[in-house]
């Protein structure tokens, strides 16, 4: 309300708002803490006047009134600094006197964050919990009837190939003849997919990479990451680590330039080209770098002035056509390194996905298929796009393996999934469910947020502010205050401890179906749902 | 009844290979029959040896020639001793519970699984997955695996107690004497070897010296096995010390570390080796990216307090036209010091007694913080009555600049007032013989006593000139002003009444007219007085009609009246009657004749839709627009030689055309200084920032200036209460002393977190919290 007791249509009361903060008057110690850590300034110190009327047993006495003035935690309704849930006042409350709860109905806020004409745009995942690919249940146990495997002792191969694979007599008879052979890269099933240098910040950066380094040189995992669209640090470029990346091409075509010249210093190929043509997240759309982001660090990474809105549009400029896209941009990226690294399109989940496989299958040189589904993340998007534009991965998958199936390729071009992988936590389990669909290996995002820098995003709209710069957690900031509160190291660690309890969980899964020495890609008699319709659908088997 | 001698039992009967079962049952009839030494001719029957347990305490020895099957010695009881003479099948002595089982030859998959007592000598190698899943059981001495060779892959899976002793001796791998990956999940036990081995799972198991009494033990035993496997010859081959090591299962406590390189020795020794000091971005950036808490303080702080003292306006003062700093006044007063808070009035109106404590409708007080949670707004009447003691402050000397003010009004005074007071010599020419135009003319005596005027008047004529007129002034005279004057104000103010163009309009009688007879006591009234026009000059006119002997007044008005305040209230007072919408089609002797035909019977009928200023004295050069000057935001005429204040340029309150005069005396101030003339840029504080909580709701009076001035929230200027120093959580902010009584609210940087506390819990709305300076 304003201050002269005024409404307007957008004038909200706490019970409006999707984030109630509850604050414990008894508790606190007044420590300034919630109010500083605040990322949307949603709290402020309130000031109240509590009047008590003194009034004796008996009325033996005249009532009397006194006020009494204290302090405490208050929550703005102002729409513009509405809590966003992240909880990080709960964080730093050394009382564990405050905590932001969820309305027990659907807020008014959503009606109101519109201001000038502006719809809501924000960071995150669709705010959609649960999914099919948590539903599907590995229902094929060898009990008896195949050696069974134990997860803990039995040796497994959990490595997945990232190229064109040809078939054995095309293979030897090229060998004969000293032919080109496409390159095939032999890599990790779980991939941490594009999170450019600028949507995430320096430290978050660093830190995934340092762990997907650790993952490779100590672990012998050979675990990849994809750049995003923000170019590629010099330093990485020419260092050895290079090859556990995946250079990410997209629209903007940022940092490309810095790229193309440190070419002649790269020691290692990188591990592979990925052409983003969309993002499952807000497919058809482009992503937006604001001005204010655009620091000198990713200015410099990026190959442009410092302080300059970059836009990257939903379409690659200079492409008309399904054949002359997928061609000529595979062909020009497979001719950069000399025709030595895979290159692959990755598009967002959409039912035009079997055009562009079918289109590849006949281009000897796309190493691969990334799709990736409508429960994919980003940094910033229209909430629109987020919630409502987008294709659920699990049948896109599906579809185009059993179309590989059709044409009997689906040995030859992988699949890639993505988009929601673990969203519900279940990693293994959603990833492990997407390789039976077909797919040769995942491509995860969010889950690394949660589980390697402590992002708070959920399905229930928390946080979500990734677009503003101002991550409590310092993942997707480029302010140093903000960014710095991550370490890099840390962020390594837990990447480390991602994989490797991912590796055990899939190993927990592929053992008792019996399959250690290659992955159960497009296995999909191991796999049921308790959906007849998506059974059907996913020609998977119905299970009650 | 015992048999000592042994007793056969073929496992073939008429050329035809027994049963599994029927063996079993033989032999467990023969053990029944006090049989105790069996010899059995194998045929790959399984099982053979096990569960002997009618012999009770007795021992019971079994010799097996000829192939035994799988899980010979199974579930073998303590009493029971094995000896096959030639080589076995899998899973020897699986589920033993305490047979002893001699192999005189190798074994394949699976020997002492699961066992859990006894003991398995075998003189030769053994296959994969031996002595898997073993136990101890405390009640038992652990079970022991004696092989004389290798053994094979997946050695000692889950094993969980007991003692493997492997010899190496002739083994089937030499180079790998304890096969693939042996002792993963084993969680108890010891196993003993001799020979080089490939590894073995770390996480789980780990080597250990061998201590002197495990070789104590070790050499013992061993001696004991070759001799039940008839090898005592090699026991010297066999008994190096330093051929021999020792495995045992980590403890869970162990198993937690991990042996592999920690992510900072990584980061160190790997990753920036391989990148360079600095890591990914060391080339790029020297920005310090070390991990920061999250409650951080000085240049880290997403947030710092600022103490905007006096940067904005507060309400009243912004709301007053005069542009009057009350809370200064009431600040004045807190401290004591309200001699100071009265003189103050007048650096800004020469009236603070006549207008802010009578006649001004108090925009200020209309404008008050408190009023927007219906508190009592500060009563500036009190203060304003109070300032008719105030005292002209000391005039400074004359700069020789001077300036001509053509009318001596409410607007002329003003600014002559406000120009003297810079120093400038300020010259009023007016008709009228004394100062104060409307003030003194037209205003009712009911609205203030006379004598509050005349004195506030004495005390402008101390300080100003005036230039008695004695007749209206023309182009001509004007022209010399400007030849004899710096500048020339133009404070005549709207004296020409707007006359409706309408039959029988000599009757009406302009209000103006009316008024200034009525103020000498002279106005003459009917019984019967139709005013035109409900605004509150109407109101003016409606009481002192009333006062000259009125009986019924009525107000007309085109629209919804616009009187307000004291003026509207006193002709209620007097029982005016309020009519609209009303359009005046004639005035004739019946009254007046609206164009609905209906007549309002009037005997005297007074206009009073407004005035317009005589202007006609002006010269070309200043424009004017429908009758009034057009000025610019100084008060400027296009003449820029010639300003313009006061009802001339627009009709408004008394204060209206006093600020209009301190503003045109500042712009003229700054244009003799030879500077560019300058507005207040401060912007008007947001009420959201004041605290109303730290006051009093009920407080609807105030008894006295004192109790009043306590209840000033000071918007936008420092009380000096202390809340800020209170409420910092940190300590971090302290009042800094500046010398003649001045002083800041000062924050430590190293001590403030940026929590904003002190901006929620300022009364005055001086703290603010601004972002901090970017980093990058």
């Amino acid at each position: 309300m304003s201050s002269d007791g005024r409404i307007a249509p957008s004038t909200l009361s706490v019970k409006d708002l999707p984030w109630q903060i509850h604050w414990d008057k008894d508790k606190c110690t007044l420590c300034g803490h919630c109010t500083a850590v605040c990322p949307v300034h949603a709290i402020e110190l309130g000031v109240y006047r509590k009047r008590v009327v003194k009034t004796s047993v008996g009325l033996k006495e005249t009532p009397s009134n006194v006020y009494q003035v204290y302090h405490g935690i208050r929550q703005k309704t102002d729409p513009a600094y509405s809590c966003v849930g992240c909880a990080m006042c709960n964080l730093v409350c050394p009382n564990d006197c405050i905590m932001p709860y969820r309305s027990d109905e659907a807020d008014k806020l959503r009606y109101h964050i519109n201001r000038g004409g502006q719809p809501r745009r924000r960071g995150g995942r669709r705010n959609v919990p649960g999914g099919i690919l948590d539903q599907i249940k590995f229902i094929r146990i060898s009990m008896l009837t195949d050696p069974a495997l134990d997860a803990g002792r039995h040796e497994f191969e959990l490595r997945t190939l990232l190229g064109r694979i040809l078939p054995p007599e095309e293979n030897l008879k090229l060998v004969r003849e000293e032919g080109w052979i496409p390159p095939v890269r032999e890599i990790y099933p779980l991939i941490i997919g594009a999170m450019s240098f600028g949507a995430v910040s320096p430290n978050m950066w660093e830190g995934l990479q340092m762990g997907v380094a650790y993952l490779n040189e100590e672990l012998g995992m050979p675990v990849c990451v994809s750049t995003g669209e923000g170019g590629c640090p010099p330093r990485l470029l020419r260092s050895r680590f290079l090859k556990y990346v995946i250079l990410q091409i997209a629209s903007g075509y940022f940092g490309w330039d810095e790229i193309i010249r440190d070419i002649p210093e790269i020691k290692e190929d990188p591990c592979a080209i990925e052409i983003k043509y969309g993002q499952g997240a807000k497919p058809g759309d482009g992503g937006l770098l604001m001005w204010h982001k655009v620091d000198k660090l990713i200015a410099a990474i990026r190959g442009v002035p410092p302080g300059v809105s970059l836009p990257s549009p939903p379409t690659h400029q200079t492409k008309y056509s399904i054949e002359e896209s997928v061609a000529k941009m595979i062909q020009s990226m497979c001719m950069a390194w000399g025709f030595r690294v895979p290159v692959y399109p990755k598009i967002s989940g959409t039912t035009t996905a079997l055009a562009v496989l079918n289109n590849l299958t006949r281009n000897p040189y796309a190493a691969g298929l990334a799709i990736d589904g409508e429960d994919g993340g980003t940094g910033a998007a229209y909430n629109v796009s987020m919630n409502h534009m987008g294709h659920p991965i699990a049948s896109n998958i599906r579809d185009c393996y059993l179309n590989l199936v059709k044409v009997g390729k689906q040995n030859e071009i992988p699949l890639f999934a993505g988009g929601g992988v673990g969203k519900s936590g279940n990693l293994a389990a959603n990833a492990a469910a997407l390789i039976m669909l077909g797919a040769s290996g995942v491509q995860v995002g969010k889950y690394i947020m949660q589980a390697a820098a402590g992002c708070l995003g959920s399905e229930s709209d928390r946080c979500n502010i990734c677009n503003i710069g101002l991550c409590p957690k310092g993942i997707t900031s480029q302010d140093p205050r903000l960014y710095r509160r991550l370490d890099p190291e840390l962020v390594a660690e837990r990447v480390v401890d991602v994989f490797l309890s991912f590796d055990t969980e899939l190993k927990k899964i592929m053992a008792p179906l019996g399959r250690s020495t290659s992955l159960p890609i497009g296995m999909s008699d191991a796999i049921g749902i308790n959906d007849k319709a998506a059974a059907e659908r996913l020609e998977i088997r119905y299970v009650v | 009844m015992e048999h000592r001698e042994s007793h056969w039992i073929p496992g073939k009967e008429e050329g035809r290979r027994l049963e599994s079962r029927v063996l079993e049952e033989r032999i467990q009839q023969a053990v029944g029959n006090g049989r105790h030494f069996l010899k059995v001719k194998a045929y790959g029957q399984h099982g053979i040896g096990g569960r002997l347990w009618r012999a009770g305490t007795d021992p019971v020895y079994l010799e097996i020639h000829g192939s035994p099957g799988q899980r010979v010695g199974s579930m073998g009881f303590p009493n029971t001793r094995i000896e096959i003479m030639a080589p076995a099948s899998d899973d020897v002595g699986w589920l033993n519970a305490g047979a002893e089982i001699i192999v005189h030859g190798h074994a394949t998959n699976g020997v002492a699984n699961a066992m859990a007592q006894g003991k398995i000598y075998i003189a030769g190698n053994v296959g994969a997955r031996a002595m898997t899943m073993t136990k101890h059981n405390p009640r038992f001495d652990p079970p022991e695996l004696w092989a004389l060779g290798s053994v094979g892959d997946y050695f000692a899976e889950f094993m969980a107690g007991g003692i493997a002793v492997v010899c190496g001796y002739e083994a089937q791998d030499p180079a790998n004497i304890l096969g693939y990956h042996p002792c993963v999940g084993m969680v108890g036990g010891r196993i003993f070897f001799r020979g080089p081995h490939k590894g073995f799972s770390h996480v789980d198991a780990r080597l250990v010296p061998v201590e002197d009494q495990d070789w104590e033990w070790l050499v013992k035993n061993l001696r004991v096995f070759l001799e039940k496997i008839d090898r005592s010859d090699i026991i010297g081959q066999l008994s190096l010390r330093e051929q021999w090591q020792l495995l045992v299962a980590r403890s869970h406590l162990e198993k937690g570390i991990k042996p592999r390189r920690s992510m900072a020795a990584f980061r160190q020794d790997v990753w920036a080796k391989e990148l360079g000091t600095g890591g990914l971005f060391g080339d790029l950036t020297t920005l310090d990216r070390n991990p920061i808490p999250v409650i951080t303080t000085r240049e880290l702080r997403r947030f710092v307090p600022v103490w905007e003292n006096r940067k904005s306006v507060p309400p009243c003062e912004a709301s007053c036209p005069t542009g009057m700093p009350v809370h200064e006044r009431w600040r004045l007063i807190r401290e004591g010091r309200v001699d100071e808070a009265v003189d103050m009035a007048l650096a800004y109106t020469p009236f603070p007694a006549t207008v802010c404590g009578y006649l001004c409708p108090n925009l200020c007080m209309q404008a008050c913080t408190r009023q927007t949670a219906n508190m009592a707004p500060m009563d500036v009447k009190q203060l304003g009555k109070a300032s008719l003691d105030a005292k002209l402050p000391q005039l400074p000397s004359l700069t020789g600049k001077r300036t001509a003010i053509v009318g001596g009004g409410p607007a002329g005074i003003s600014v002559a007032w406000q120009l003297r007071q810079k120093g400038h010599e300020a010259v009023v020419f007016d008709m009228e013989k004394t100062l104060g135009g409307k003030i003194t003319s037209v205003i009712p005596k009911s609205r203030i006593p006379e004598e509050i005027i005349r004195s506030e008047l004495e005390r402008v004529r101390s300080a100003l000139p005036h230039v008695h007129l004695q007749q209206r002034l023309s182009r001509e005279d004007l022209e010399q002003l400007k030849v004899d004057y710096d500048f020339v104000v133009i404070a005549v103010g709207a004296h020409k009444p707007r006359i409706l163009p309408v039959p029988g309009k000599e009757r009406i009688i302009p209000a103006i007219d009316f008024l200034r007879q009525s103020k000498q006591d002279q106005g003459k009234v009917g019984r019967r007085v139709v005013i035109i026009g409900a605004g509150n000059v109407g109101c003016d006119v409606a009481t002192e009609a009333h006062r000259m002997g009125a009986e019924e007044v009525t107000l007309i008005h085109y629209r919804r009246p616009p009187a307000s305040g004291e003026e509207k209230e006193a002709a209620k007072a007097i029982g005016a009657k309020f009519c609209w919408p009303c359009f005046t089609k004639a005035v004739t002797e019946e009254g007046v004749e609206l164009t609905t035909g209906e007549v309002i019977p009037a005997d005297t009928v007074i206009i009073a839709t407004g005035h317009q200023p005589d202007v006609d004295f002006l010269p070309e050069t200043v424009t004017t627009e429908r009758g009034f000057i057009v000025v610019n935001e100084f008060y400027q005429t296009t003449d820029p030689q010639i300003f313009a204040i006061g009802d001339a340029v627009k009709l408004g309150f008394l204060t209206d055309a006093i600020g209009a005069g301190r503003k045109a005396a500042h712009a003229i101030n700054d244009i003799l200084a030879g500077k560019e003339p300058r507005g207040d840029t401060r912007q008007v504080i947001d009420y959201s920032r004041v605290k109303l909580e730290y006051f009093d709701p009920r407080l609807m009076r105030f008894d006295d200036i004192q109790e009043c001035a306590e209840q000033c929230t000071s918007c936008g200027t420092c009380r000096d209460c202390g809340i800020c120093i209170a409420i910092c959580p940190q300590g971090a902010i302290r009042k800094k002393e500046n010398g003649n009584e001045d002083f800041e609210m000062v924050v430590d940087p190293d001590k403030c977190i940026g929590c904003g506390f002190c901006a929620g819990a300022c009364p005055c709305g001086i703290w603010n919290l601004v972002e901090n300076e970017p980093l990058v």
